[in-house]
C-alpha cells in the first residue's frame, strides 16, 4: 500500500480523497494554486505545495509543477480526482514514466474513450448497446427509407462533419424522411462543404441513466446499479439519484451484467461509468466516463462502499474488497449539486462566504470545502458543496433532503439552494416521472418574463 | 565599435540564440565569441521544458567592460534586514516552479551568488531541479544580494522567496 498520496485536485473532490487516505492512514499532499492557499483542502492534507499562479493551465493543469511537487514531497501515487487531469491520456503516461501510480484508468482505456467515435466502436465490440442507426454515410432515399424503417421511426438525419444542431432533421414517417434527406444534406453541405449525412434512431423523451463499474484490472469487474441523472440544465447534472426510480431489478441485473463484462474483458481498472439513455425498457451508449464522478456518493450510499478507498487498493495492486454478490441495494439516495450562481440565470457568484451551516442527522452528508469566511476564487468550478441524503425508500429520501435542505445556511454568496426548495414541490420530481428535457423546459416556463 | 553599439548586438546575439532555441526545441546553446584577446563574449541560452525561457550571460564579462564594484566586506546575512516577511519584501525573487533548490552548479563548486554581490538582471542566482531538469533561475533585476533565504538542497514551491536583491 501507499504511505503518501498526492492529490492532483481542489475543492470538495480533494477533500473527498484526502478523507479516504486518512481512514486508510495514508499520508496526503495537497497541491494548490495561489489562489487557493487557504483552502480547506490546504488545511486537511498533511503536506501541501503551491504549484503555480491562479490560472488552471499554469498550475491544476501543470504536469511538471505536479510531477515536481510529487518529487519534492516523496508522494507515490497521484489520485486525480474529477475533471483537471483526470482524463488526460498524455499525464497517465507521465505519471508512470516518473515510476509513480496513476490512481485510475491506463492511459490506453481513457485514450479509447476519450474519442467518441472509437468509443462507441468499442462499446458495441463489448457487446453494448449502441444508438442503431446506418453505421456509415447515406446518400439514397431508397436505403434511407429502409434503414429508417428497419430501426424504427422516429429517426434523426446527421451531418457526417455535424455539430451544434446543423444539419440535424427529424423525420417521424418516410415521407418526412425524404424531405429530412435533402435538407440535412443541403444544410450540412452549407455549413461544413460536405454533404453525407446518416441515420440514427431518434429518442424522443430519453432519461439519462449510468452505470457504475469497477475493475480491478485482472479481468474481474463489477456493477454498482445506475444512477439516474436526468436532470440536467445545458448538459450540467443538477441532480442525481440512486437507484433509478423507473429501473426495474430486472433492467439493472441485465445492463449491469452488460457493462461489468465489457470492461472486465478490456481489463479496466478502478472506477467508471458508462452512460446510457434509457427509452421504453431500452439502453442506449452514450460514452464511457473513466473516472470517478461528481455524483459517486448516490451509489456509495446505497451500497455503504468507500468507492476512493476501492480506488485506491486496486492501484496498489490489492483485489477488490466486494464481489458482485456482495453488492446488494439498501434504500434510495438523492444528491443536489449546490453552486456558487445566481438565479435565474446561474450566472457564477464568487464572493466571501459569511455564515456556513452544514446540515446534519441520520442519512445526511455534506461533501462541501467551504466555511466561513471563505473566500470563493473565480478561476474555478461553481461547485461549492454536494448535500447527499440516503432513506429506507425513495419517499423517506425526498423527505430528508427537504429537511435538510431547510437546516443548511450559505450566506454571502448567490447559490442555487432556492431551486431544490421549488423542485421538490413539483410533482414529476416527487413522483420521478422526468426525462432530460424536463428541466430545462420547467426552467424556461418559470424563468420571469 | 562603440560601447553602446557592442551592448546593442549583444543583445541582438542573444536574442537571436533564443529565437534559434525555441525555432529547433532546443533546451541549452552555448556560443564563445572571440572579438580580440582579453575581449570575449560567453553566452548560454537555456530554457526549462515547458514555458520558461532564460537568457543567461554568466562567466566571461567582457573585459574592456568596467567591472562592477564589490563592495569590500558583505555584510553578514540578514543584517540589514528585519525579520520581516521575505516574500512581503519588494525585492524578492520567488520561485517561478516546484522544485529542489540548489545553490551552485554542481556539488563543491562556488555558489553562483554569495550575499553582497552585485548582480545584474538575467545574471543566474540559483538552480530549482524539476522533473530531472536544471533550471537555471535568472536575476528579474539587477541589484545587490541582500539575502539569501533559502538553503542548499531544499524543496521550494511556486512562490517560495529565494532571495532579497535590491
Amino acid at each position: 500500500m501507499f504511505d503518501k498520496i498526492l492529490i492532483a485536485n481542489r475543492g470538495e473532490i480533494a477533500l473527498r480523497v484526502i478523507r479516504a487516505c486518512r481512514e486508510m492512514g495514508i499520508s496526503t499532499v495537497a497541491v494548490h494554486s495561489t489562489a487557493d492557499s487557504d483552502a480547506m483542502h490546504v488545511r486537511m492534507a498533511d503536506e501541501s505545495v503551491c504549484i503555480g499562479p491562479p490560472p488552471s493551465a499554469q498550475s491544476y493543469l501543470s504536469f511538471p509543477a505536479i510531477l515536481s511537487a510529487c518529487e519534492v514531497t516523496g508522494a507515490q501515487a497521484i489520485h486525480p480526482g474529477y475533471g483537471f487531469l483526470s482524463e488526460n491520456a498524455s499525464f497517465v503516461q507521465a505519471v508512470e514514466d516518473h515510476g509513480l501510480t496513476f490512481i485510475g484508468p491506463s492511459a490506453d482505456h481513457i485514450r479509447v474513450m476519450g474519442d467518441k467515435i472509437t468509443a462507441k466502436d468499442t462499446a458495441r465490440k463489448l457487446g453494448i448497446p449502441v444508438v442503431p442507426g446506418s453505421d456509415g454515410g447515406v446518400s439514397e432515399a431508397a436505403e434511407a427509407l429502409r434503414i429508417a424503417r428497419d430501426i424504427g421511426y422516429p429517426v434523426i438525419v446527421k451531418a457526417t462533419a455535424g455539430g451544434g444542431g446543423r444539419g440535424m432533421k427529424v423525420a417521424h414517417n418516410d415521407a418526412e424522411l425524404e424531405i429530412a434527406l435533402g435538407t440535412a444534406r443541403a444544410e450540412a453541405k452549407a455549413s461544413f462543404g460536405n454533404a453525407e449525412v446518416y441515420i440514427e434512431k431518434y429518442l424522443t423523451t430519453p432519461r439519462h441513466v449510468e452505470l457504475q463499474v469497477f475493475g480491478d484490472g485482472r479481468g474481474n469487474a463489477v456493477h454498482l446499479g445506475e444512477r439516474d441523472c436526468s436532470l440536467q440544465r445545458r448538459h450540467q447534472k443538477v441532480l442525481e439519484e440512486a437507484p433509478g426510480p423507473v429501473i426495474t431489478p430486472e433492467e439493472r441485473a441485465e445492463i449491469g451484467r452488460i457493462s461489468a463484462e465489457a470492461v472486465a474483458r478490456i481489463n479496466y481498472i478502478g472506477a467508471g461509468t458508462i452512460e446510457y439513455l434509457y427509452e421504453n425498457g431500452e439502453f442506449f451508449f452514450i460514452e464511457m466516463n473513466t473516472r470517478l464522478q461528481v455524483e459517486h456518493p448516490v451509489t456509495e450510499a446505497i451500497f455503504g462502499v468507500d468507492l476512493v478507498r476501492e480506488q485506491i487498493r486496486v492501484a496498489a495492486g490489492l483485489p477488490m474488497s466486494f464481489s458482485q454478490d456482495d453488492l446488494q441495494i439498501n434504500g434510495h439516495a438523492i444528491e443536489v449539486r449546490i453552486n456558487a450562481e445566481k438565479l435565474p440565470n446561474f450566472s457564477p457568484c464568487p464572493g466571501t462566504v459569511t455564515q456556513f451551516h452544514a446540515p446534519g442527522g441520520l442519512g445526511v452528508r455534506m461533501d462541501s470545502a467551504i466555511y466561513a469566511g471563505y473566500r470563493i476564487p473565480p478561476f474555478y468550478d461553481s461547485l461549492i458543496a454536494k448535500l447527499i441524503v440516503h432513506g429506507r425508500n425513495r419517499q423517506e429520501a425526498l423527505a430528508r433532503l427537504d429537511r435538510a435542505l431547510g437546516e443548511l445556511v450559505v450566506d454571502g454568496i448567490d447559490t442555487t439552494i432556492p431551486l431544490f426548495h421549488a423542485l421538490l414541490n413539483e410533482e414529476a420530481v416527487q413522483t420521478g416521472d422526468y426525462n432530460i428535457h424536463w428541466l430545462e423546459e420547467w426552467l424556461r416556463s418559470h424563468s420571469p418574463g | 565599435m562603440t560601447r553602446t553599439d557592442r551592448h546593442d548586438s549583444d543583445v541582438a546575439f542573444i536574442r537571436a540564440l533564443a529565437e534559434l532555441l525555441r525555432e529547433n526545441d532546443l533546451t541549452e546553446i552555448e556560443v564563445e565569441r572571440e572579438f580580440a584577446e582579453d575581449d570575449s563574449l560567453t553566452v548560454r541560452v537555456s530554457r526549462a521544458t515547458q514555458t520558461i525561457v532564460q537568457a543567461a550571460m554568466p562567466a566571461a564579462m567582457s573585459a574592456a567592460a568596467p567591472a562592477a564594484p564589490v563592495p569590500a566586506a558583505a555584510p553578514p546575512e540578514g543584517a540589514t534586514e528585519s525579520a520581516g516577511d521575505p516574500a512581503a519584501h519588494p525585492g524578492a525573487v520567488t520561485s517561478p516552479m516546484v522544485g529542489t533548490v540548489y545553490l551552485q552548479p554542481e556539488p563543491g563548486a562556488e555558489p553562483f551568488v554569495k550575499v553582497g554581490q552585485q548582480v545584474e538582471q538575467g545574471d543566474t542566482l540559483l538552480i530549482i531541479e524539476a522533473m530531472k531538469t536544471m533550471n537555471q533561475i535568472p536575476a528579474p533585476h539587477g541589484g545587490t544580494v541582500k539575502r539569501i533565504v533559502v538553503e542548499d538542497g531544499t524543496p521550494v514551491e511556486y512562490g517560495t522567496p529565494l532571495m532579497i536583491i535590491e
